[in-house]
């Protein structure tokens, strides 16, 4: 499989179809992955592949709009691509993706391989990527079953149960923007909470600043989120963020039936309104 | 040789406790973090941690401070901080200690931050010699070492049996231990552990060769320039201050920034000299390398490995300095 993917790549930079791809290569542990930049032919060798991969790479896209890239996607990181591209931040004949069928990752620690998988892989929808220009790996189409038992225990604490859940994990908040950082639907030129003159939010690291940050990131991330789980994976105080992402991916499903990343073409439901859309709004 | 057995420490915690604040690490989901303790919950301290999350600067430098307010009334009030309580800061590992040191040198050098120094005026420094380092740590490659006492006022040392030797330090560590429960007894202290070595020699000399490498924007590529590597790090010191505006007061308050925001160094007019990942980048290995080692004499890192295993995206001090020797020749 490496084999396919750095001849792959060779072949793209060697034609100078793109001028960099944005693969997978060895951290410094030697033992986990990390992202690199090939822009050299002579570099493939350098390119991993395997269930350390856990990076969605498709938010460096960003950096590298108007240039032609390539780039080595899991089926999750695909739907980000997707996401972009159905939000006009992207130019589809810029890319090239090399996508790869994928049966989950490894939780992955820097030194440190755990057995259990991430949220996202126990209960990933698909195992080839809804999106590619050359695949690696024979396409799957069995999914796992939907589970959302995580969510709906938290769905089902009374509102002050719900309060003192979330107090406990946000009052760790270092505000580091992690989380931000690696989320490939957060792209905003200018933060809300960068907003400092007039002070939108306030610069506080405290309780009450901690729970506007964490909502307001989720709140942005409403039918856009696609479940890549970078945000809690970069969590240096271990907030389980995920838990919020998967209630709205559950109340999309349930109101709009929408997943989003998953096809390009497919309208969003917050660029678009439809009149029979009767979201418990009286008339 | 003054000797502590568990048991023993524990109740001379809890008897610090009710006269000082003590901060000492515990673990919860997951995260080993520095917090206040009280007098019931002295069970809770960890004390064999490899490292916490993050680091005790919090507590001289917290995430967010008032620094004063002023009240709207007829004639207007400014009321400054509170004083702050007398402190123990307990379990902290040698690299920490250094870390504060090294905070110290830019907080308290003239005019000292009032804030900072009150804190630091008010806390004891009580340590934990380091028996099982990390693998990210890297210690003894910048002046410090896992048994080294020099910047705390007490040292302990746990050896087998559950004992911890005791190594008085300061005077003010001497005092907190005027009723502590300890015996004399002669005991081997264990062998401190051997640490990765990493090339930090000389490094200060090269720096100023390679600013205009490409290096950097290459490791930039990969960079998600989130605020991780200096939240965690136990001596980087930069803050943001604004202030907050109400109906009744003005508050002022300085919250942890790091030259990693897209925004720490945009001046009046919206211009930024440091816009590019790059050069955001490379300022922070600048000011670590650079920039306070020929101010204050010290490389900037202690070597604890905190961002080293927090960053998302494995960007290793190690390895930097180990790519900026290489680029000697």
């Amino acid at each position: 499989m490496i084999n396919e993917i750095r001849n792959k790549v060779k072949e793209l930079l060697e034609t100078k179809r793109v001028e960099c791809v944005i693969g997978y290569e060895r951290a410094t542990d030697n033992l986990t992955a990390r992202p690199v930049f090939i822009y050299e032919p002579s570099q493939v060798d350098r390119l991993i592949f395997d269930e350390t991969c856990v990076h969605n790479l498709s938010k460096y896209l960003l950096n590298r709009k108007d240039k032609p890239t390539g780039i080595v996607t899991k089926p999750c990181d695909s739907r980000g691509i997707n996401l972009l591209l159905n939000e006009s931040q992207l130019h589809r004949e810029n890319l090239f993706i090399i996508g790869v069928v994928c049966s989950g990752v490894k939780k992955v620690r820097f030194n440190r391989i755990e057995d259990s998988l991430p949220t996202k892989c126990q209960y990933c929808p698909q195992h080839t990527p809804p999106l590619y220009d050359f695949l690696i790996g024979e396409p799957v189409t069995e999914t796992s079953p939907r589970n959302y038992a995580d969510v709906i225990k938290i769905e089902e604490m009374t509102s002050k149960e719900r309060k003192m859940f979330w107090s406990g994990h946000f009052d760790r908040c270092i505000r580091c923007y992690g989380c931000r950082q690696a989320c490939v639907g957060c792209y905003c030129y200018e933060c809300f909470v960068d907003e400092l003159d007039p002070l939108w939010v306030g610069i506080r690291i405290a309780p009450d600043e901690n729970w506007v940050w964490n909502i307001g990131r989720a709140f942005h991330l409403s039918a856009r989120c696609i479940a890549c789980n970078e945000c809690e994976r970069v969590c240096p105080v271990n907030i389980p963020l995920m838990l919020i992402n998967r209630k709205l991916e559950k109340d999309t499903l349930r109101l709009f039936e929408f997943e989003p990343g998953v096809n390009a073409e497919v309208i969003p439901p917050f660029a678009t309104f439809k009149k029979e859309e009767n979201l418990g709004v009286s008339e | 040789m003054k000797v502590i057995t568990k048991g023993n420490l524990l109740s001379w915690l809890r008897q610090l406790s009710q006269k000082y604040t003590v901060i000492a690490p515990v673990t919860s989901a997951e995260v080993t973090l520095y917090e206040p303790v009280s007098n019931s919950e002295i069970e809770k301290i960890n004390l064999n941690f490899p490292n916490t999350d993050l680091s005790p600067k919090n507590w001289f430098f917290p995430p967010s401070e008032t620094l004063f307010t002023i009240v709207k009334n007829e004639i207007p009030k400014i009321i400054p901080a509170s004083a702050g309580h007398e402190a123990v800061l307990f379990g902290l590992h040698p690299c920490d200690a250094k870390g504060i040191a090294l905070i110290d040198k830019a907080f308290l050098a003239e005019p000292a931050d009032v804030f900072y120094k009150e804190k630091r005026d008010k806390t004891t420094l009580v340590g934990l010699a380091c028996s099982t380092p990390c693998l990210e740590c890297f210690c003894t490659s910048v002046n410090g070492g896992p048994a080294d006492p020099t910047h705390l006022d007490i040292l302990l040392t746990e050896t087998t049996e559950e004992r911890y030797i005791m190594y008085i330090v300061t005077e003010r560590g001497g005092q907190l231990l005027t009723d502590a429960p300890m015996q004399e007894a002669e005991v081997t202290s264990p062998v401190p552990p051997i640490l990765n070595i990493v090339p930090t020699e000389g490094i200060t000399e090269i720096m100023p060769r390679v600013f205009n490498d490409s290096y950097w924007d290459r490791v930039a590529d990969r960079c998600i320039h989130c605020n991780i590597c200096a939240y965690v790090c136990p001596c980087c010191y930069c803050f943001d201050i604004r202030d907050y505006v109400s109906k009744e007061k003005i508050e002022r308050v300085r919250s942890w920034e790091s030259c990693q925001s897209p925004g720490f160094s945009r001046i009046a007019g919206g211009y930024d000299p440091r816009s590019t990942k790059g050069t955001r980048l490379r300022q922070r290995w600048y000011h670590k390398l650079l920039y306070f080692p020929e101010r204050f004499g010290d490389v900037k890192c202690t070597g604890c490995g905190r961002c080293v295993r927090s960053c998302p995206v494995n960007i290793d001090i190690r390895e930097i300095i180990t790519d900026v020797q290489r680029m000697r020749a």
